[in-house]
């Protein structure tokens, strides 16, 4: 009876009720219906103690350090960077737009931020060196998932949190699976290179170049080696690192770039608090809910449905790629996890796949969901970036697409491409 | 009839659970079906002490494990329990939380919840705490001068560590393991069973001293409005169901251990009993400790004399017994 | 009729306008503590060796204000994350009128927060915070150890507020379902950073 709940919240989700809202009413309602009228007090405690929680601090944190990272001038030192680095390849813009969403994934945790940012600085210059404006904003639209699988990641945050993991082991483990994505972009542009002959985007660069670009991207490049460096050596937590990250995103913005100025900072603390403060509301609605997802014993049951439909793990596994694919055309990554991870994860955990490994595959493959039509959210801003129609994106895009879900599937049925990190480190069994 | 919602925060390894499984079975049986008990274990309901413990005032769970620490929030002098080197033995401490000790303490925690949570009966959750660490064997409190220990977030702990010379470092319980490897930390104050739960002689957690100085109990906390709504047949059958639970959370951290200590020594750990004239000396180190509890803490005093009377009164049955049967 | 819902929409408005600019204010500052106090602590424990028992504490009560002040006028400007494809392909009256639905919905959800957070700090009061103090020992008597319904608080805070957008919202549908579209004010942006 209880159980009712899930379709009832399926329900109230697709006539558009907010998912937080949706969250609460859903459970409230069956509950209430089924005289558990003290477990709606539950509910209520369980909001609560949900976003209580000293490791998702490093969601606000992370989100202040990529906005104050934005505002300094990074974005610009990643690109030379990465146009000193790839530039005289062919199709060397494209290149250069892949590897830059690679450094600014570990710089930030968040694919709109990188479509945005790197969107704007690239598309008209692939423009102007004769790329179609379609492919120019299809490439940066597909490079900008790469921004939460490397470390840090907000959707990994959430995702430990929700399901009880180590953010520390999620974040190793995002690692490759973040490398593999960018590069098997790079063979696809490669291959597409040859075939419509893109230009290269400068001279192949001296070393003495090299070094000067490198020299100059060296402080916001240090960013990810003080935020895992720190986690791996125990010096502090995630949320511990996230802090720090904070502060070198003031130094380095103010003393070092001289990009960020003491007064950009109000705008950039409100709009770090208004976003965070929604995500931490829906993770508290999501573990209020969580609560009603055992009460109502439903993985038990969906875990029946499941294995009805095979006991090959490896077949099950196919299935709900599919199944996260598919949600992720529809939804965002942050509520898809949220909904998903309590409902699938221990029924595939009790099937003897590890629990960072499943992590990965749900964050990898939602995460890629926000570049697939029809409700990608960074199609949506790709194509108000570079001003050509979602639609026009869409199709351009799909030969990315492609690469994206055989990475999907590698990460899916090769388990060491994600566990060896973490395993090694000590992070994960 | 009735359904009580038991939970505990541990997992189906702990002996909470075994405590729970002799309850449910227990009250199931002698209500004859009157009375279901349902088990969450694990943090399905509530994650922590004073999670949980408001899920017990507002009637949302019936049936709460909680430890001193986790309490501590709500009934800071529950912490008597953590004060060093007070009851000597297995046998004392059961003599004392049988007795009237217990029934001070319900009365006590009722009066500051405003008549909503009732403490049923304390157990034991993991043996004794003892020190241990990662650098070199401790067998005065002299060697403990400077270890950075690891402790929960709250006074008394720290009280302690400083007492005994050391550095306290409160370091959340999932990330002392890496705070071993990474030298964050130096030792800590656990049960055996925790220490091999968690591997830490993996990390490097190596020499353990066996100054058993504190009694890990475990406090077995109901919903008074539940309790009360039953008729008092009921109310009798829940009683000695708590009974029956207590002794079996004797008896299990007990059977446990002996596997725990076999497996800490196979894995190169070094297991070092302090004589009693070692023990004597850890004790006198930690004296300050008493003071400090019954100054600082709500209710410290009268819990720390409710204790200490009844300790000297189980010393005095216990003896007695024991002089009665070796004749 | 459609008069006077304008009028009480209008006064509601004004006041949102004032009250969640506020509440946004308070709730950077307390994200620019949050950072403050976690550094703090990295800084006492690596550095000086002498970890502090209260930053983690005192950052998530922050944190939980922030929340609480912060996701009002999230919400007012349309920042929780809804599935609107429905409502993109209703005609305009037709999507008013499920909006009114939704907003009744969400508003529902409220009133019972509302109430249950009340009862929430009704228990908080029986608990102490484990680390946060009023350091009243300073002034030379005893420091007094922190309610943890001063904590409650934030977030039943953020529901009352939710709930006073959520009217504002539920007049301006109404109003669009009257026709009145044109005579509402616009509801000022809040700028948001980027989740995902
Ligand atoms: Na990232
Ligand atoms: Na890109």
């Amino acid at each position: 009876m209880l159980i009712w709940f899930l379709p009832l919240f399926l329900f109230l989700l697709l006539i558009g009720l907010p998912v937080f809202f949706g969250l609460l009413a859903a459970p409230g309602i069956m509950l209430w219906l089924n005289e558990q009228e003290r477990d709606v007090a539950l509910l209520y405690r369980n909001l609560y103690n949900g976003m209580d929680s000293f490791p998702l601090m490093a969601i606000p944190f992370f989100m202040l350090a990529g906005e104050l990272m934005n505002r300094g001038g990074i974005t610009l030192r990643l690109v030379e960077f990465s146009q000193a680095l790839m530039g005289h390849l062919r199709g060397g813009l494209a290149h250069v737009n892949i590897l830059s969403s690679m450094l600014f994934a570990g710089l930030s945790g968040s694919a709109v931020a990188d479509t945005s940012a790197l969107g704007s600085m690239l598309i008209p210059a692939m423009e102007k060196q004769g790329y179609t404006r379609r492919f120019a904003a299809a490439i940066t639209a597909a490079s900008s998932v790469i921004g939460p699988i490397i470390p840090p990641s907000g959707i990994m945050i959430i995702y430990a949190y929700v399901m009880g993991e180590s953010v520390a082991a999620l974040f190793l483990a995002g690692i490759v699976p973040g490398i593999l994505i960018g590069l098997s972009l790079m063979v696809m542009v490669r291959i597409m290179a040859d075939r419509y002959d893109f230009p290269v985007a400068s001279a192949r660069t001296s070393w003495r170049q090299r070094g000067q670009a490198s020299l100059k991207a060296f402080f916001p490049l240090m960013t990810p080696v003080i935020i895992m460096g720190g986690i791996l050596l125990g010096i502090f937590t995630p949320t511990e690192a996230a802090a720090v990250a904070v502060a070198y995103a003031v130094l380095i913005g103010m003393f070092v770039m001289r990009t960020l100025r003491l007064r950009d900072l109000p705008d950039v603390l409100s709009r770090s608090a208004a976003t965070s403060a929604v995500v931490l509301l829906l993770v508290g609605a999501a573990m209020a809910f969580k609560t009603v997802v055992s009460l109502s014993h439903a993985p038990e049951i969906l875990a029946d449905i499941i294995l009805g439909l095979s006991e090959n793990p490896l077949v099950l596994l196919l299935l709900i790629n599919l199944l996260l694919f598919v949600i992720g055309m529809f939804l965002d990554a942050g509520p898809a996890i949220i909904i998903l991870g309590p409902v699938l994860g221990p029924v595939f955990t009790g099937l003897g796949v590890d629990s960072i490994h499943f992590a990965v595959i749900m964050c990898v493959n939602l995460t890629v969901g926000l570049a697939t039509p029809p409700m990608g959210l960074v199609l949506f801003v790709a194509s108000s970036v570079s001003g050509e129609r979602v639609e026009t994106i869409a199709r351009a895009i799909l030969p990315f697409l492609l690469m994206e879900v055989l990475v999907i599937l590698l990460v899916t049925f090769i388990p060491g491409l994600s566990m060896t990190i973490p395993r090694l480190t000590g992070f994960a069994n | 009839e009735y359904t009580l919602r038991a939970t505990a925060n541990s997992n189906e390894e702990d002996e909470d659970y075994d405590g729970l499984v002799v309850f449910k079975d227990y009250v199931e049986k002698a209500s004859n079906g009157a009375i279901e008990v349902e088990l969450f274990i694990g943090t399905q309901l509530c994650s922590n002490g004073a999670e949980c413990l408001q899920g017990l005032a507002d009637g949302s769970i019936d049936i709460f494990i909680s430890t001193s620490g986790g309490a501590a929030g709500i009934f800071p002098y529950v912490q008597v329990l953590d004060l060093p080197y007070v009851m000597s033995d297995d046998r004392i401490a059961e003599h004392v939380l049988s007795g009237d000790f217990t029934r001070t303490i319900r009365d006590m925690a009722l009066e500051d919840s405003g008549g909503k949570i009732r403490l049923m009966t304390i157990g034991n959750t993991g043996g004794w705490r003892n020190f241990a660490n990662t650098q070199h064997r401790v067998q005065t409190s002299a060697d403990l001068e400077g270890l950075k220990i690891r402790t929960v977030v709250a006074d008394l702990p720290q009280e302690l560590v400083r007492a005994l010379g050391a550095a306290p470092t409160p370091i959340p319980w999932p990330e002392l393991f890496t705070s071993f490897q990474t030298g964050v930390v130096e030792g800590s104050k656990n049960g055996i069973t925790d220490i091999m739960n968690m591997k830490f002689p993996d990390a490097g957690l190596k020499y353990m001293t066996l100054d058993r100085h504190a009694y890990m109990g475990a406090l077995w906390f109901m919903s008074n409005d539940s309790f009360m709504a039953m008729p008092e047949d009921m109310r009798q059958v829940v009683v000695d169901g708590f009974y029956q639970l207590q002794q079996a959370t004797f008896a299990s951290p007990k059977r446990k251990s002996i596997q725990a200590y076999k497996d800490f020594v196979a894995a190169g750990g070094d297991l070092y009993v302090p004589t009693p004239e070692e023990k004597a000396g850890f004790a006198e180190a930690a004296e300050p400790v008493y003071e400090w509890f019954k100054q600082n803490v709500d209710g410290g005093e009268e819990a720390f004399n409710a204790l200490t009377e009844a300790v000297t009164l189980a010393e005095q049955e216990v003896s007695a017994a024991r002089a009665a049967d070796i004749q | 009729m459609g008069s006077f819902l304008l009028a009480v929409q209008a006064v509601l408005h004004w006041i949102n306008n004032r009250l969640l600019a506020v509440g946004v204010v308070l709730a950077s500052t307390a994200l620019a503590v949050m950072v403050l106090a976690i550094l703090l602590q990295v800084f006492f424990r690596y550095v000086l060796n002498n970890a502090l028992p209260w930053p983690e504490e005192a950052a998530r009560f922050l944190m939980l204000w922030m929340t609480g002040l912060a996701a009002p006028a999230a919400y007012r400007r349309g920042g929780f994350v809804a599935i609107d494809m429905l409502e993109y392909a209703l005609p305009r009256r037709a999507a008013a009128a499920l909006s009114l639905v939704q907003l009744i919905i969400s508003f529902a959800v409220l009133a019972v927060a509302v109430q249950l957070g009340w009862n929430h700090i009704g228990s908080g009061w029986l608990f102490n915070s484990s680390s946060l103090k009023l350091p009243l020992d300073l002034i030379g008597f005893q420091a007094v150890r922190v309610k943890l319904a001063w904590m409650y608080m934030s977030v039943f805070a953020g529901f009352v507020l939710l709930s006073v957008v959520n009217i504002e919202l539920m007049l301006r549908a109404l109003l669009r379902l009257l026709g009145h579209e044109d005579d509402l004010a616009p509801i000022p942006g809040l700028p948001m950073a980027e989740a995902e």
